[in-house]
Order: structure tokens, then sequence, then C-alpha cells
């Protein structure tokens, strides 16, 4: 274990493809308690870092320090200290709502009874007990989606990361998810989030820019803004790119 | 280790929903004993032959066209040598070759029994065996004609026995009998069971996404693999019963020995069926890439085993290869328990063999599955 003060410490990460680099050099740091987000279009190498970092991908070079564990050596250890949403649903849909709670909670390792309240604690916060017994696959995406943010956390982690979480979802949904993510940060939570959408980037406390695998900025949306002189994310977004093209 | 249990659980649970999984536990080995059955009895018509005359004399040709006449072969004319004959079976003209030895007339009037050689085209056992029912059916009959042309009473008639229809494989020496189809049928359903399923459950679950998740848990590599092959062997196990069941019910063919060996052997071999599922899970991106691989490997196995061809019949070099076949040892257990009775103890070879192909095939399978995406 690594302790920098930072909830995840990235230096220098680069993942290839074959000759083609996805991830191209990146460094950056999270704060705990932060909300971090990545923002950057698709192809830009969102979904790649993040495998990096939750010991899915191994990095081809560079250093990373998730929740105090290296991405080389501790994948195991990052595993049981994360919870991870991936971009595509990822709970059975071929499963009730209450069967996949339950299978969740026993591959983090709950007992009958710890995940009889956890069970009974999720309905009733997700509004779910009519749909308890449903077939997942009959949700509407909005309530897939913040399910599958549920059973990611059943472990109580501290550093959680969300790769989309968000896309293709309706505008309603979309600010019920950002509440929840909310909700979790007040609770003292780390959380990395990607998106796409540029509203968005304006709920994370900091956010970097990502594009053609490599960071092109990084800071608060705030200073961002006034940085390139725009009313919303969109715009410095489109500077932003500019920049880089010229 | 509990786990493990939390993944059976929601694998059956998934298996359970699913009706195509229910059709091939319950009906296909029905259907699969069925659909043979009906391939074995149905009536064989026009079956290419061709005779060899040697004896060029009224009583020859009489069978020459007793032959000739009849809806069940279709007669290609004569052939002038043994040698020419068999030229004519090999180019997949006849089926069948019918060889009428020199002094067959005087033989049969001086009461020698002349010897009549039936050559049979055995790759297509089924057929072969039927024409070779078909050609002593009109051998008797004739026999019957002339004996009584010449005066013998019925109840000496049935003392005599004039020709004797020499019968040979060409290609297939045992000729394959439902007997020994209906065991190795269930060997080869038990096969293609574990190593697609496993494969395609596997597969399909990085397809949709799901084992991405199942990464980033703390779930361990072997707890995984145990998960997908243990519902999987059950669904296994239950479909091979089944199969005897029907093979008892259609065809009466019911299980001589001792179940319990059968059952230890079936574990035995299919830890090399699930390993070859696995290791197809490893390599393929989608299910029909995992069916490819696991089907390529199948192929083989099940034409090496002795299913189709007997081992014998093989070359030397691929007689060696046979040993490397789990399936060979499979057929052979499992043909000598279910219709033998054989004691396990005489088996123990196979078991054995069975057993350290399967450890190597599952554990290093088990060891190419990483919870890393590539
Ligand atoms: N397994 C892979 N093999 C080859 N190329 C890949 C692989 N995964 C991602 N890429 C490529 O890397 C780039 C970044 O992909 P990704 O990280 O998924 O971007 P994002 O999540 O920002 O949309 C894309 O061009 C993608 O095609
Ligand atoms: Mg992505």
């Amino acid at each position: 274990m690594t302790n920098s003060g930072y909830t995840v410490h990235v230096e220098n990460l680069t993942r290839m493809f074959g000759t083609f680099k996805a991830v191209d050099n990146v460094s950056f740091q999270v704060k705990p308690g932060e909300i971090f987000g990545f923002l950057g279009a698709n192809g830009a190498g969102k979904t790649t870092t993040i495998r990096m970092l939750c010991g899915l991908l191994l990095p081809t070079s560079g250093k990373a320090i998730v929740a105090g564990y290296d991405v080389y050596k501790d994948t195991e250890a990052i595993k049981r200290h994360i919870g991870y949403m991936a971009q595509r649903f990822s709970l059975y849909e071929d499963l009730t709502v209450r069967e996949n709670i339950e299978f969740y909670g026993g591959v983090y390792g709950l007992n009958r009874k710890q995940i009889k309240t956890k069970t009974a604690e999720l309905l009733d916060y997700l509004k779910l007990w009519e749909h308890a017994d449903k077939l997942t696959a009959s949700l509407p995406l909005g309530w897939k989606q913040r399910m599958a943010l549920s059973t990611a956390l059943l472990h109580n982690p501290d550093l959680i990361f969300l790769d989309e979480p968000t896309s293709g979802v309706d505008p309603e949904s979309r600010r019920n998810f950002w509440m929840l993510i909310y909700e979790l940060s007040e609770q003292g939570k780390t959380i990395f989030v990607t998106t796409h959408f540029m509203d968005e980037a304006e709920y994370c406390h900091r956010l970097s820019i990502m594009r053609d695998g490599k960071i092109v900025e990084l800071d608060k949306p705030q200073s961002l803004k006034q940085k390139y002189k725009a009313d919303t994310m969109q715009d410095v977004f489109m500077k932003v790119v500019q920049k880089v093209e010229a | 280790m509990h786990r493990i249990l939390y993944l059976i659980q929601k694998e059956f649970r998934q298996i359970l929903r699913q009706r195509a999984y229910l059709g091939l536990i319950f009906i296909m080995p029905f259907l699969q004993i069925v659909v043979l059955g009906f391939a074995i009895t149905t009536d064989v018509k026009n079956v290419p032959i061709t005779i060899v005359d040697e004896d060029h004399s009224a009583m020859s040709r009489r069978l020459v066209d007793a032959f000739s006449v009849t809806q069940s072969f279709d007669f290609q004319g004569l052939s002038q040598s043994s040698n020419q004959a068999k030229e004519v079976m090999k180019r997949g003209l006849v089926k069948l070759i019918l060889h009428i030895p020199p002094d067959f007339e005087k033989d049969l009037k001086n009461n020698v029994h002349p010897k009549v050689q039936a050559i049979v085209d055995g790759v297509d056992g089924n057929t072969a065996g039927i024409a070779l029912a078909y050609v002593n059916q009109i051998a008797v009959k004739l026999q019957q004609e002339w004996y009584s042309e010449m005066g013998l009473h019925p109840e000496e008639l049935l003392e005599v026995h004039l020709t004797e229809v020499e019968t040979r494989m060409a290609y297939n020496a045992a000729l394959e009998s439902v007997n020994n189809i209906v065991p190795g049928i269930l060997a080869v359903l038990l096969m293609a069971v574990t190593a697609f399923l496993t494969g395609m459950s596997i597969v399909r679950e990085k397809e949709i996404g799901t084992l991405e998740q199942l990464m980033v848990t703390p779930i361990q590599n072997i707890e995984l693999v145990l998960g997908k092959v243990v519902p999987m062997l059950v669904v296994a196990f239950l479909l091979f019963n089944v199969g005897m069941l029907g093979a008892g019910l259609i065809f009466g063919l019911w299980m001589k020995g001792n179940l319990f060996s059968l059952y230890l052997m079936l574990v035995f071999f299919c830890l090399s069926t699930l390993g070859l599922g696995i290791f197809a899970s490893t390599i393929a991106k989608t299910q029909q890439q995992a069916m490819f691989i696991a089907w390529f490997f199948m192929v083989f196995a099940i034409l090496l085993s002795g299913f189709f061809v007997p081992i014998e019949n093989m070359p030397d070099f691929i007689q060696m290869i046979t040993y490397l076949n789990p399936v060979r040892y499979f057929m052979v257990v499992i043909r000598e328990i279910y219709l033998k009775g054989t004691e396990i103890q005489f088996l123990w070879k196979e078991g054995l063999a069975m057993l350290v192909f399967g450890l190597v095939t599952f554990i290093s399978a088990s060891l190419r599955f990483h919870k890393r995406l590539n």
C-alpha cells in the first residue's frame, strides 16, 4: 500500500493497442471526496483509462495508484476497495431485480442476512418494491442504471468509477442519477465519472478534458470557463478542441 | 467458497428461464435416438450391386436373375473379375459385390456347400447391414426353390443349407449395430453439451458485458470457472440420464452395468470436454467463435474415437493419435459398462487415462482464464 494523500494518483499512464496509443501519457490526481469528471468524445480513451484503474487492463507504461494500491501488482486489492459501473449495462437482464441484488451481494461476500437487509434497503431507496420480482429487462433504462449503481456499491466502497452512467438516458433520469452521485459524494465517497455530456461536466468538482488519448485540460469547471471566457462547458469544450487543432 | 454457491444459483436461475436449455436436456436425447432408430429400420431400396460369376452355369445365372429383378437391388451388370468388381466399388458405383465361385453348380449338385461371398461397402453401416439381410433372404428363397425342384421334402429342406453367404465388410469390419451406436450417441451428446454450452455461456457474458462487471468483483478465477462448470455438469448429467431412458424405452437397450461406475467415468470424461469449453471461451470473442472452436476439436475427437470407424481400421500413426483422445476411452467405457455390464476394475486404465487428460485440459484451460480483458 502506497500513500500519497490522493485517492487516485496517475503519472504518465499509457496504453497501446498494437501501435495505436489509446491512452497517451496521462497524469492526474484525484483527491479524497472529489467528484472528478472525465470529459471527452467517443474514442477519446476514457473507458481505457478507467479499465486500467480498475485492474481490468494492464497499462503499457506509466504509474497508477488506486486507493493506495498499484494497478500492476495489487489488482485484487483494488477490486475490494472500488465500485465500478461499466459503460454497458451489466446486470443480468434475465434475473429479477431482487435476484441481481442477491447475486452481487453474494459475490461481494455478504452473508444471507446482510443480503436480506441490503436488498430491503436498496428496494426502499430505489423505490423498486413493485418491481422487485420482475425481470430486470422490463425496467426503463434510467431505473436500470440506478440499480446498477446500487449493486456496484453493495460492498460499500469509498471510491467509485462510473463509465458514462447516463448515456442513452432521458434528461430527467439523468438529473436523478446526478442527485444520487451527489448523495454519495456527501457521504464522503470519491467519484470518478466519465461523460460526453457537456452540461454534466458542470456538476463535477474538477474535470479533465480528454482528446485522442491525451488530457488537454484539467481544472475546476468555473476556472475553465474563466480561462476560455465561456458561459457554458459546451463553449469551453469547443474552444479547447479548436486550440488543440490549431 | 460461498461465492461459488451464488454463482451456481444464478446460473441455474438463468438456465431454468431459457426454454431452449430445457428442450436441450429433455427433448434432444430422445429426438436423436428416435431419428437414429428410423435411420436404422428404414427400408433400403436400390442398393447398387455387381456380380462376379465365375461359374457361368444355369444355376449361377438364376442367382444373378434373382438379384436383378428385386426392388432392393439395382443390378449394375456383371463384373469380369473380383478385382474389376472391387474397382467399381472403390469408385462408388456399387455398394455390394456378390461373388459366385467356380464349380458353384457342381458343388450344389454334389451336395457340397458352395460359398457365395458378399462384399459390402461398410462405410454406411446401416445400409450395409440391411443389404446383407436381403442377400441372405434371396439366397435362402432360391435354395428352397432348387431343393423342391430336386424333389426334396420340406422337412428335409430345413436341414440342408445350400449356399452359405459369407459376408465381409469392405471398409467397416465391425459393422456398427444399434447397440453400439446408441451408447456412442450418448457420449457425443455429452461432449457437445458440455463443450458448447460451457464455452458459449462464458462468452455470452463477455458479449453482454456482465463478465467485465464480474471481473471487478473480488471473485477468484477458480470460483468463476467452477461457477460455470458445475451447472453445466449437472445439465450434462441430466441429459445423459434422459438419453439412457430414451435408449431403454425406444430400443429396449437398458443399462447392464453399475450406474455409479458409469457416472464416475462420466465425470472423468467431462473434465476434458468442460476444459475444451473453457479453452474456447478464452480465445473467442463471440459465441459463434466459441462454437466454432469447440466444434473444430470435437469433429476430430469424434472421428478418432472409434464411433464411426473402428480404430483397428485406421492407419498406424492415426491409431497412435487416438490414444491422446479422451473420447476414445469413453467410447470403450460406455459400451463396456452399458452393454456388457463390465465391472469398473477392468476399465481402470481407460478411467485413469480420462482422468489424466481431463485434469490436464481442465487445469490448463482454467489457467488461461484471466480476470483481465485483453
Ligand atoms: N481492446 C481494444 N483493442 C483495440 N483498440 C481498442 C480497444 N479498446 C479500445 N480501443 C480503441 O481505443 C480508443 C479509445 O477507446 P475508449 O477508451 O473506449 O474511448 P472512450 O471510452 O473515450 O469512448 C478507441 O479508438 C478504441 O477504438
Ligand atoms: Mg467509453
